[in-house]
């Protein structure tokens, strides 16, 4: 098989891949919610149910909004998936690895929040401009803590690029085996993933009060297959955040060749890790209250120090 | 079970991190009772790192050190402090003499000063616990940072406590624990020192109705 | 290539002449200069590039019979690099220009503005290609002279007469540090002419090294704007017409970083102790943080920019840092990257904060106020002008595909590198500066969210932004010329790269082009594939595929289109633009969070119902930052002068015996050691 054709075909399979254990993430992470709430809940397929009747609906539009409103859900769509294509997820064989590092991970992600954050302040409600405000001072305080994070691991690898490091961690090549800063750049991530992905503590995803709500916030104006393509988008940058974490401290499991025997473990394995994931998040989502917005930057404030221990620790600690 | 010299001195490494994590929760916490338990947390990995020095080197003295501070520090200190707390009916710091976010950076700080200063040493200790001494010297300055930044008497009772969890786990680094005599000396100073703090924590808040220590500046006129 | 140095200062020299020449009609005065001034930007774009391509310098002399001084000029690579950035900048200015200049028509002189503009670009392409230190003085000079009286176009306003007379102070101070600078090469060389400079008589001692250092870094950093010299900025770049402040915050700013690598890597012949590289490093950082802090509390848009450009430099000078630091240890191939990253920047710069002062130009233009508050909704009404403020805007935020985005991953690899150094120190402080670099791309992010979403979406809030109107033609090709550049700049590093390597390859003395570009020049990667690549055209692509998958899904899923259209819900009551955030309200949790630095005041005054105490008639809110650098700098020096002024005013009694005393006792004096 020519190596463009075989390119493709990864391509595409991590293309479906992602698309479709999205959805099946959140419905995971709102079914341990409600069993911690003693109730039913629904099924954990029911996000796919949902996206398939907001697709059919017919979008309602703002007339105060431009262009910007229309196009922002496409390129939120774009940007996500393009970050998520940049991360290993059942296969280190990624063949867009060459397009992107950390850097391109992180301002792919902010390309996103940029156009969503102008499609907050463009229904001209308050609402929107208060998310969109909120959404500002939360992701300054998150960029910092996740590149120096990534960067700390990075070191250890001695790559940026994603699909390099999880490879060659994953085959014990090159790494130190000193686990304190691996520790510290994991809790810094997953701080910073709980932030951007707007989970509680950061943010309430089921709650529409304006006191509490940030992502949904700059979201409450869209409908239909809009509103489809934002939520779709939202599963897709957790389902990368979580894949980031699984993949860079656990790599174990996820296949390094191609041949289709390790593809097929190395799946099953993925889709198991961030299962676990997303039902670490929906426990913690049960533990803790939702926190107010200032003191969101006190906890920010300490994914950023554990980051920057992380670093120190690894050049400390090595010598 | 024969644990090769690497690995144990990764494990002493991985629990001093713990240790210096449960530091930077202490500085970034605003409920005293949360301080206390975090203290309590502290102390057990403190305990953790000293049974797993003196397994790993044979010490049978570090042991009774180790099981000492649990007694007293995992148990005894922290419920004394409870106490305290509920009866003072405070929960919680409202106002910070630095906040947290700075009181975070400053503590960052602190912990690369205090491998940058024990850089020199670091080549001359024993191999097993050479970087817990950097981490020890990080340990106390936090703690004293903790009684400089905070302004309730229970909270500066727990920086103090801080304290000295550090200079316990220095000991254990650099000289693989101290003389029996002088760590029992320890414990029991440290007991009383809870405990007075714990009389006059009451007498602060029947004087002043508050356990505010800035209010003390009243007491020189 | 002589022939077109020639046919440029002939261009620019009828712009400075013929717009006198035709009394009494703005509109063709206004034409004339800015086709003079067009015409010359392309043949500077033309020599720029022949001289960037050009296997030799070009060198050229006219010897004046002032001693010292000679009419030398030199086209190396990092000369013709910046003639090409001027010149793009000056196109794009002049042919906005033509239809700009409408607005001034009866109030100025149209002639003078276009023949100053002439000068001005003039001026700052000789100091770039000045090959004789007294040469580039006097060319400096007219540049700071043309740039005065452009700032005070509209001299009969009060706060642009303080800022042009803030802005002269300023860069003169900065001028004789400069001078001071030159004296001191001067002093071991012999002769102003910079192949003296280069190869000086004797080489300096370590002490004078170390003086022309810090006094160029000083004089040439206040015409750059580091903080924290950087104060008369936001105070000159806003009062200047906007074809003029995007001239200013374009080029101008960078002709002074032209000056300092030409000082430190030409000059100083790349040898320098690691704290230089250092304290660069540490200013540009500092620059670059506070930079975009006191940017975000800007509602009045041309400040916000000029803010912004402080910013930027701060992010060349962190790149350039890193490289000397790197050049210091002798890795000169991460020195050569992150002098190429600082000098991509620039260029970039270059184009979109000219970009974004032509924009906030055009909407001035229309509404007639710079008030942010003030706008709204301007999408609808100015869609062109939208649509390029916004992609100047994605631009300065360093999103991909544009430009912004390949400057920034280049300086943020070349600090990644610095786990090469040896020393730890280094090792932790370069990261930490990463991370603070993180802070500041995306608090600009967050900025210019704020600018483009307040003055283009949603209502309008005043009457001016309800009447306004799309630009001229003219004003709009200027901003799309850049716009174009923006997007071509960021797809197309692999043509960039190999250009800027001609410079810093002599400047550091190594070509890193192969080692820099992978994937016949698809892709960057410093260092090695493994360690880090990116690949902006495949992430464009990534980009258009994702979103046209995204609208294939929604027809697979959904399909035809209907919308219906309906107002936003305002709690039922009907949705006005008082409802909407304001500029101030969406910075407020930033302003929050880093009170320390910004130190607020608030005040909050209320006015209640006469007939009642719970219902408020009207409120009156402000709050202002702290100008630290005025209050703790700036007034105690200003104040220390003024004192001793004071005393010497004792000299000027008035008295004219006094003066003939004076003039009488000199010549005595004088007399007696002539004996």
């Amino acid at each position: 098989m020519s190596p463009i054709i075989q390119s493709l075909l990864l391509v595409t399979a991590q293309v479906i891949v992602l698309l479709t254990v999205s959805p099946f993430l959140v419905g995971l992470i709102r079914k341990v919610k409600a069993r911690f709430q003693c109730r039913q809940g629904a099924s954990v397929f029911q996000p796919y149910a949902d996206l398939a009747k907001l697709f059919r609906k017919q979008p309602v539009i703002s007339t105060t909004t431009s262009w910007i409103f229309t196009a922002t859900p496409y390129i939120l769509f774009a940007s996500t998936l393009s970050a998520g294509l940049l991360v290993p997820t059942f296969t280190t064989q990624t063949p867009l690895n060459f397009a992107g590092n950390i850097i391109a991970l992180v301002y792919l992600l902010a390309l996103g929040t940029f156009f969503l954050i102008l499609a907050g302040l463009d229904a001209g409600s308050a609402f929107g401009g208060m998310g969109s405000s909120r959404e500002a001072i939360i992701a300054s305080l998150t960029e910092p803590a996740m590149i120096l994070s990534i960067f700390a691991i990075a070191l250890t690898a001695g790559s940026t690029n994603l699909s390099t490091i999880v490879h060659k961690t994953a085959l014990l090549e090159g790494i130190a085996t000193d686990p304190s800063p691996h520790l510290m750049a994991l809790a810094a991530l997953f701080i910073v993933a709980l932030a951007e992905t707007g989970r509680v503590p950061v943010d309430n995803p089921a709650t529409h009060l304006e006191l509490t709500m940030i992502h949904e916030a700059m979201v409450l104006e869209y409908s239909g297959r809009y509103l489809a393509l934002i939520e779709w988008a939202a599963g897709l940058k957790l389902a990368v955040f979580l894949s980031l974490i699984a993949n860079v401290f656990a790599p174990w499991g996820i296949a390094t060749t191609l041949a289709p025997t390790t593809m097929g473990i190395g799946l099953v394995v993925y889709v198991v890790k961030i299962a676990g994931l997303a039902v670490l998040i929906g426990v913690i989502e049960c533990m803790f209250a939702k926190l107010r917005l200032f003191r969101v930057t006190d906890l920010l404030g300490v994914a950023f120090i554990l980051a920057l221990l992380g670093l120190l620790f690894f050049y400390i600690l090595r010598s | 079970m024969q644990i090769s010299p690497h690995t144990g001195s990764q494990l002493v490494d991985l629990c001093s991190a713990l240790l210096l994590l449960t530091c930077f929760a202490i500085v970034a916490q605003r409920r005293l009772s949360a301080c206390v338990d975090l203290f309590a947390l502290q102390s057990a990995f403190l305990v953790l790192t000293a049974a797993l020095v003196a397994f790993l080197t044979g010490n049978p003295h570090i042991y009774i050190a180790a099981g000492l501070t649990g007694l007293i520090k995992v148990i005894i200190i922290p419920r004394v402090l409870k106490k305290v707390i509920e009866r003072l009916n405070v929960k919680r710091e409202l106002v910070m003499n630095i906040n947290v976010p700075a009181g975070l950076l400053i503590c960052g700080a602190l912990v690369m000063l205090a491998f940058f200063i024990t850089q020199p040493i670091i080549p001359l200790g024993f191999l097993l616990t050479r970087d817990s001494l950097a981490i020890a010297l990080a340990i106390v300055l936090i703690g004293f940072f903790t009684m400089i930044a905070r302004q309730k008497a229970v909270t500066q009772l727990v920086g103090f406590l801080v304290m000295e969890n550090g200079l316990f786990l220095g000991a254990t680094a650099a000289t693989y624990g101290m003389p029996l005599i002088v760590e029992l000396g320890v414990f029991f100073d440290v007991l009383i020192a809870a405990l007075i703090a714990g009389i006059y924590t009451n007498r602060l808040q029947d004087a002043f109705d508050s356990v505010d220590t800035t209010h003390l500046t009243v007491l020189k006129e | 290539m002589h022939i077109l140095l020639i046919a440029l200062c002939l261009c620019y020299a009828l712009g400075l002449v013929l717009p006198f020449c035709v009394p009494r009609k703005p509109q063709t005065q206004g034409i004339v200069g800015s086709v003079c001034a067009c015409a010359a930007s392309l043949i500077g774009i033309t020599l720029g590039l022949s001289g960037l391509l050009a296997s030799e310098p070009m060198t050229a002399i006219v010897a004046s019979p002032i001693p010292l001084l000679a009419f030398a000029v030199r086209l190396d690579p990092l000369a013709s690099f910046f003639v090409l950035t001027i010149s793009l900048a000056g196109l794009a200015a002049s042919i906005y220009a033509m239809g700009y200049l409408k607005e001034f028509h009866g109030r100025v002189s149209v002639a003078a503005l276009a023949a100053l503009t002439n000068g001005f670009l003039l001026s700052m392409t000789l100091v770039v290609i000045a090959d004789n230190g007294f040469f580039f003085l006097i060319a400096w000079e007219l540049m700071s002279l043309a740039s005065y009286f452009l700032v005070v176009t509209e001299h009969e306003k009060a706060d642009v007469r303080y800022a042009g007379f803030f802005y002269l102070v300023m860069t003169h101070v900065g001028t004789a540090f400069v001078i001071f600078t030159y004296l001191i090469l001067f002093q071991s060389a012999g002769s102003f002419s910079f192949d003296a400079f280069r190869h000086p008589g004797q080489s300096l001692p370590e002490g004078m090294r170390t003086l022309v250092f810090l006094a160029a870094l000083i004089g040439f950093g206040t015409k750059a704007g580091i903080v924290p010299l950087h104060v008369w900025l936001p105070y000159a770049h806003p009062a200047a017409p906007s074809h003029i402040s995007a001239l200013m915050s374009g080029v101008m700013i960078k002709t002074a970083i032209y000056a300092l690598i030409r000082v430190y890597f030409d000059f100083l012949g790349g040898q320098f102790p690691w704290w230089w590289g250092f304290l660069v490093l540490l200013v540009g950082t500092l620059s670059a943080i506070l930079g975009v802090m006191y940017a975000l509390m800007e509602h009045d848009l041309k400040r916000l920019l000029a803010f912004h450009s402080v910013e930027n430099i701060g992010i060349i000078l962190l790149g350039i840092g890193a490289g000397m630091i790197f050049q210091t240890y002798g890795l000169k191939e991460f020195a050569a990257l992150g002098l190429l990253a600082g000098l991509y920047h620039t260029i970039n710069h270059a184009m979109f904060k000219a970009l974004l002062f032509l924009g906030a130009g055009s909407l001035v233009y229309a509404t007639h106020t710079r008030n942010m508050e003030e706008y709204g909704g301007l999408l609808r009404r100015m869609p062109w002008t939208g649509l390029f403020f916004l992609i100047g805007a994605v631009s300065i935020s360093a999103l991909p595909p544009t430009n912004g985005f390949v400057s920034e991953w280049l300086v943020f690899q070349t600090l990644f590198l610095s786990f090469q150094f040896p020393d730890l120190f280094l090792k932790l402080m370069l990261p930490i500066a990463a991370a603070i670099l993180a802070l500041t791309g995306v608090l600009a992010l967050a900025c210019f969210a704020k600018a483009f979403g307040i003055s283009f979406l949603a209502l309008p809030r005043s009457a001016h932004a309800r009447h306004a109107e799309e630009v001229p033609v003219a004003m709009r090709i200027g901003m799309g010329i850049l716009a174009l550049l923006c997007v071509g700049l960021g797809l197309a590093p692999m043509i960039v790269v190999p250009l800027l390597d001609r410079i810093t390859g002599p400047l550091t003395g190594v070509s890193i082009s192969d080692k820099v570009l992978a994937l016949d020049g698809w892709a960057l990667a410093p260092v090695n594939m493994e360690f880090s690549s990116v690949s902006p055209p495949m992430l464009a692509a990534m980009l258009i595929l994702g979103g046209l998958l995204g609208l294939a899904l929604a027809f697979l899923f959904g399909g035809h289109l209907v919308k219906r259209y309906y107002k936003t819900w305002g709690c039922g009551i009907n949705l006005s633009p008082r409802m909407e955030y304001t500029a101030t309200g969406f910075v407020q949790p930033i302003k929050r969070v880093f009170s320390t630095i910004y130190q607020p005041t608030i005040k909050l005054e209320t006015e209640f119902l006469q007939e009642s105490r719970y219902f408020a008639k009207q409120r009156k809110f402000e709050f202002h930052i702290e100008p630290v650098f005025e209050k703790y700098l700036y007034d105690p020096v200003v104040h220390i002068f003024m004192r001793i002024a004071d005393r010497l005013r004792i000299l000027q009694a008035g008295s004219l015996h006094l003066y003939l005393a004076y003039i009488f006792v000199t010549l005595v004096v004088l007399l007696l050691f002539a004996v």
